[in-house]
């Protein structure tokens, strides 16, 4: 995906996502001129296949599932080192999370740091216990994911130190949680919440 | 015999730091023919000068060494000085001990006799000093301007405005050149025309502006103060006295489709035609090339109809000549081509481009018409192969420009910002198009130039994409741009309906050959070479010749009319006095070896050199020699360098002079 010849016209281009990025950051994409500041001081920019500068540069372009596509925005520590350099006054953390908010119902978003996969378990185990369950959490993570082993080993030492319980408890007002829940997905619905 | 009086300065302690100054003023009194010798704290100061002044007159002294800092600091200093004392100027000469020795030695007692030598070969060399007498030349308060775009146009008014007369030189047959054409100016979107044609009318109105249209230069001889132009009026083929401008002729004649150059050929004119509706002068040309009376004979209808009877086809190209003191050259730029390379030319075109053979490709003139109100569309941006609207326009920057590989190396600095112009003009015509951008860089300097560029972005949403095209070609009725973002490192695509490209700014075509007939110098590309790249950037290295706007670089339209009233201000300054004073130290050539080779001519770059005959008193021509018009020549001195049989001298740098220092060594 990286690699591949963008075409660009009017259609290709989506700028109402970009539009929608903006809102949500409150800042302006467009006024960015690559100067590259922001990935020059980002302490995990070595990590990311777009760094800081090419992921505005990519949605000035609209280009914005090439972004989602990679592993950038779930690297990105929120530490705002950019924000605070940036000579345009580009609030490049916000985008950021803008993005990620963005990327919850966008599609072609990845699949491979599996950040929506846990994102998701761990809002189920809530909504059906009250409260987190984390040996399922764990275990239904790992099979969806499918990798078996993950992360196996720590498992014993949890256990022994009492963290990891086999059986859940529930909340006593799970009717409440479910109150949250419903409403926070009429708020969705009506496009009053992301 | 001569009494030379030494002057030694301290110069605080630059030199008395490593000179052992003392020392150097008494070894020095002994050398023969100085008759004075003294060492002072500052030489330069009030009591110093006080110091020279009275030991002149006291001592009698005949000519002067001082010994100090560089002649370029205080030569001049020291020469008014004893001008003041009663002496020609030109019998104090300068010898450096600071830049030459204190400043660049360590060791006191070396520096101390090399500092005695330095003074000693100037005491050799002052006395063969001549009493020079300041060169004086009358001056001709009369002022040409060749080019009348933005920078003649604005030259003249301010030379005629001081109260001196005006000869204004257009090559076309109506003044405005190029920024007639453009449709808004940047960085406050101005409109081009509302702007110049109110200047353009001052001058045609102007009493101390003579406005020569359709015209050349043809020769120019003479020198500073003292020009004689012969001006080469080329046939309009109608009278300008009695033309009234009506415009009937161009109405009638059935002559309709000839490409309008001024419309970079996307308008169509008649034979007999004005460029454009605000011409001045408002008097109409028969292109004698397309004209069906001039082809075959017959026809005629444009004389049939001309009430006053202004049209005349037998009128003939006529020269004029004029006397000038100054010359003001605003001959401007044209366009880099992409077509196929042309002949003679060390310009490539551009293959991957098309060679200007997709008609959808236009450079940024065109674009500046199609967007003028004036022009060829009435200011719709339309597509020249089939007249729709561009919904996707991609313009590309530095065509031609920064690309050593097509001969330019250059940055043609309007570029950026017109394309960004463009960007603006394009979105404000077309609200649903998009306008892509190529750029390399981004070059803004300028008082709201920057602004402007991240408007065009920002607020007009231009896409600017960093990377330059590789090629483009036709598809369909589209136009394929294969590009690449840099930022991202991807190639990208677009598919385009219009192409504009920023091409470079060249000099007008046959730039060099007014150079030569100026006697001015110009560099590789053609454009002019101002004396001094900081310090003189409006005057030529040819005294009395001034530069003014795009013909000596490429400049915007501020910058353009800063130069052209800088150079105004040159002219006036010459024009201040009534005869003009220049330093005397010129080449005069011996008569009686000069055997009339002219190889001082050759290498002279000011064209200070003539021709003399020499006759007995029946008036027979005994010889040809060379004659150094002193007041042309700058001194240079390598006519004396050059001449075989030794016949040319540099007064002040003599070849006795010379080597006399060499032999006090």
């Amino acid at each position: 995906m990286k690699k591949k010849k963008m075409i660009i016209s009017q259609e290709t281009m989506d700028v109402d996502f970009v539009r929608k990025v903006e809102a949500l950051s409150g800042t302006s994409v467009r006024r960015c001129f690559q100067c590259g500041k922001c990935s020059a001081g980002c302490p995990m920019g070595t990590f990311m296949e777009h760094p800081p500068n090419r992921v505005v540069r990519l949605l000035q372009l609209g280009q914005w599932q090439r972004v989602l596509a990679g592993r950038s925005i779930w690297y990105c520590a929120s530490c705002e080192t950019c924000s605070t350099r940036c000579p345009n006054k580009v609030h490049l953390a916000s985008i950021m999370d803008a993005l990620r908010k963005l990327s919850w119902d966008a599609e072609g978003a990845s699949k491979e740091s599996y950040v929506q996969l846990a994102n998701k378990l761990f809002l189920q185990n809530i909504r059906t216990y009250g409260r987190q369950y984390e040996m399922r959490l764990a275990a239904v993570f790992n099979v969806k994911s499918g990798q078996f082993l993950k992360d196996l080993m720590l498992g014993p030492k949890l256990f022994a130190k009492g963290k990891l319980k086999v059986f859940h408890s529930k909340n006593k007002n799970m009717s409440e949680i479910e109150k949250i829940f419903t409403r926070i997905e009429e708020m969705r619905k009506k496009g009053e919440a992301l | 015999m001569s009494r030379i009086g030494v002057f030694i300065c301290h110069c605080g302690e630059n030199i008395s730091r490593t000179v052992d100054v003392e020392r150097v003023a008494q070894e020095v009194g002994k050398l023969p023919g100085v008759a004075f010798s003294t060492d002072y704290k500052y030489m330069c100061s009030d009591p110093g000068q006080n110091l020279l002044k009275k030991a002149i007159q006291d001592q009698k002294l005949s000519h002067i060494v001082v010994a100090a800092c560089s002649p370029r600091m205080h030569e001049k200093t020291f020469r008014k000085a004893v001008e003041a004392a009663g002496l020609n100027p030109f019998l104090c000469e300068m010898a450096n001990i600071r830049e030459h020795c204190s400043w660049v030695h360590e060791n006191k007692e070396e520096a101390t006799v090399k500092a005695v030598e330095i003074v000693g070969m100037m005491v050799e060399r002052v006395k063969k000093n001549r009493v020079l007498p300041t060169i004086t030349v009358p001056v001709t308060k009369r002022a040409l301007v060749i080019g009348g775009g933005i920078a003649g146009i604005q030259a003249a008014l301010d030379i005629a405005d001081c109260g001196h007369e005006v000869i204004l030189v257009e090559r076309e047959p109506s003044i405005g050149g190029h920024m007639a054409q453009l449709s808004e100016t940047f960085p406050t979107l101005d409109c081009s025309q509302c702007i110049m044609t109110p200047k353009m009318v001052d001058v045609a109105n102007h009493p101390r502006i003579k406005l020569y249209t359709y015209s050349e230069i043809e020769l120019v001889e003479g020198y500073i103060g003292n020009f004689q132009v012969t001006i080469k009026r080329k046939a309009r083929s109608v009278n300008e006295d009695t033309c009234t401008g009506c415009g009937v002729c161009m109405e009638k004649c059935p002559v309709r489709k000839i490409p309008n150059k001024f419309d970079c050929n996307l308008g169509m004119r008649p034979a007999i035609y004005v460029p454009f509706p605000q011409a001045v002068p408002n008097t109409p040309v028969i292109d004698r090339e397309n004209c069906i009376k001039f082809k075959t004979g017959k026809c005629g209808l444009c004389q049939k109809v001309c009430g006053p009877g202004a049209v005349d086809y037998e009128q003939e190209d006529s020269l004029v000549v004029e006397a000038v003191g100054a010359i003001v050259v605003a001959t401007g730029f044209d366009l880099y081509t992409i077509d196929e390379k042309p002949k003679g030319s060390a310009i490539k075109g551009y293959g991957e481009f098309g060679h200007g053979k997709i008609p959808d490709v236009i450079d940024g003139m065109t674009f500046e018409r199609l967007a003028s109100a004036s022009g060829p569309t009435g200011g719709k941006i339309l597509r020249p192969s089939d007249g729709r609207e561009p919904k996707q326009i991609v313009f590309i920057q530095c065509i031609g420009s920064r690309a050593r590989e097509k001969g330019i190396s250059y940055c043609s600095k309007v570029c950026c910002m017109y394309t960004a112009k463009h960007t603006m003009l394009y979105h404000h015509k077309v609200h649903d198009g998009q306008a892509y951008v190529f750029f390399m860089d981004a070059r803004t300097p300028g008082k709201s130039y920057d602004e402007f560029w991240r408007r065009s972005i920002e607020e007009e949403e231009a896409v600017y994409i960093r990377g330059m095209v590789s090629r483009l070609y036709q598809k369909g009725d589209k136009i394929v741009v294969m590009g690449s973002d840099i930022a991202v490192g991807v190639q990208v695509e677009i598919e385009a309906d219009m192409v504009v490209l920023a091409t470079a700014v060249q000099p007008q075509k046959g730039a060099d050959l007014l150079a030569q007939k100026l006697g001015i110098s110009y560099d590789k590309y053609n454009f002019y070479s101002e004396a001094h790249a900081k310090l003189r950037p409006v005057e030529c290295a040819t005294a009395g010749i001034y530069l003014a706007g795009a013909c000596q670089g490429p400049k915007d339209i501020p910058e353009t009319v800063g130069q052209a009233s800088a150079a105004a201000a040159k002219v006036m300054t010459l024009f201040s006095k009534d005869k003009l004073e220049r330093e005397p130290i010129v080449a005069r050539v011996k008569e009686s070896g000069c055997v009339g080779c002219f190889a001082c001519k050759k290498v002279c770059a000011y064209g200070a050199v003539e021709e003399k005959e020499i006759r007995d008193r029946q008036g027979n021509l005994i010889k040809t020699v060379a004659f150094v018009n002193p007041g042309v020549c700058a001194g240079c001195g390598t006519c004396q360098a050059t001449c075989p049989s030794k016949c040319v001298e540099l007064d002040g740098y003599t070849d006795e002079q010379v080597i006399a220092m060499i032999e006090a060594l």
